[in-house]
């Protein structure tokens, strides 16, 4: 069985990696609501996709939660997907903030724009440290009031057997909103992830 | 004498990035910190010139950091490398005494400038 697991220093370089593409991406968040989003560092580990599913369930059925999906695909194979989770109890005001109206068109059209903020800023911003660059699928928005919530869910990037998780967590201390982000990144593209990194580990 | 700047980030590509941007000019002792109680134990313990100092960190981060060296009063240059680029983040670093903000990943040719600037080079 091929070895997907990370060494210390891969870990370490794609921490840092990620960091600094939350760092373009909080920036340009910040920018556009005009507030200051307080950043954490990210917590990475290889996963078993296949349970996934069933942790969201426990963890936001019978919530007001929306997830937007984003599947995005680079040069030699490296590929995967993110997933922006909200909380959209604490949505409204930033909607109104924004001058968008309080209806479900709206509401998807808010989520739509802060998530290409964030997920496709930061996605650059680590595409361009691994020297690759990255083509985008149409973002697919999925809602836990949706009476097929893990259905949908299944048929995201969930049915990837071991993939590299990455929990990022986006906080507006201002405003009471948060949302967090996983980037999944199936098996095969981990080893290619792998052989990536340590070319930028050669460099220094 | 030569002077001793701290690097102080908790990953380790981030400091070997760091040590390889400084100019070639830069005549000074390297030591490392891994987060911002490890930095404030270096402080405290030994005379450090300058401080590049990250800004996300476990333990305690860089703004923390920066508030020790305040409220103790330490005499240190700090200048912040980081990728918390958020204008009120750079605001906050300054008003608590930073010299300069760097953006990660590091321009040397900038680094250079301020180091230049404050007379490290």
């Amino acid at each position: 069985m091929t070895d997907l697991s990370f060494t210390e220093e891969q870990r370490d370089c794609l921490q840092e990696l990620i960091n600094v593409a939350m760092g373009l991406a909080s920036d340009k968040l910040a920018r556009f609501l005009n507030t200051f989003v307080h950043l954490q560092v990210p917590a990475i580990g290889l996963v078993n996709a296949a349970e996934i599913p069933e942790q969201f369930r426990g963890q936001y059925q019978g919530q007001n939660s929306s997830m937007i999906s984003l599947g995005f695909f680079g040069d030699g194979g490296l590929r995967g997907e993110t997933i922006l989770l909200y909380q959209l109890d604490n949505a409204g005001n930033i909607a109104a903030l924004l001058g968008y109206d309080d209806d479900a068109a709206s509401e998807a059209e808010m989520l739509t724009d802060i998530s290409s903020i964030l997920t496709t800023t930061f996605l650059n911003g680590l595409a361009e440290q691994l020297d690759n660059s990255f083509s985008y699928a149409a973002p697919r928005i999925i809602s836990s009031r949706d009476s097929d919530f893990i259905s949908k869910l299944e048929q995201t990037a969930f049915h990837w057997q071991l993939a590299l998780k990455v929990d990022i967590r986006y906080e507006l201390t201002d405003h009471s909103f948060d949302c967090n982000m996983i980037l999944l990144i199936p098996g095969e593209a981990v080893l290619k992830l792998k052989t990536i990194l340590d070319h930028v580990l050669a460099e220094f | 004498m030569a002077l001793t700047a701290l690097i102080c980030d908790d990953s380790l590509l981030a400091r070997n990035q760091m040590k390889k941007s400084l100019p070639a000019a830069f005549d000074a002792e390297i030591v490392t910190a891994t987060n911002g109680m490890e930095a404030l134990e270096v402080l405290r313990g030994q005379e450090i010139g300058v401080v590049f100092l990250d800004l996300t960190m476990p333990e305690l981060d860089g703004v923390g950091v920066l508030e020790a060296i305040k409220a103790e009063k330490m005499d240190v240059f700090v200048i912040v490398v980081s990728a918390d680029i958020q204008p009120e983040m750079q605001k906050r670093v300054m008003d608590l005494g930073a010299l300069a903000f760097i953006q990660k990943p590091v321009n040397t040719d900038k680094l250079s400038a301020v180091m230049r600037q404050y007379g490290l080079i």
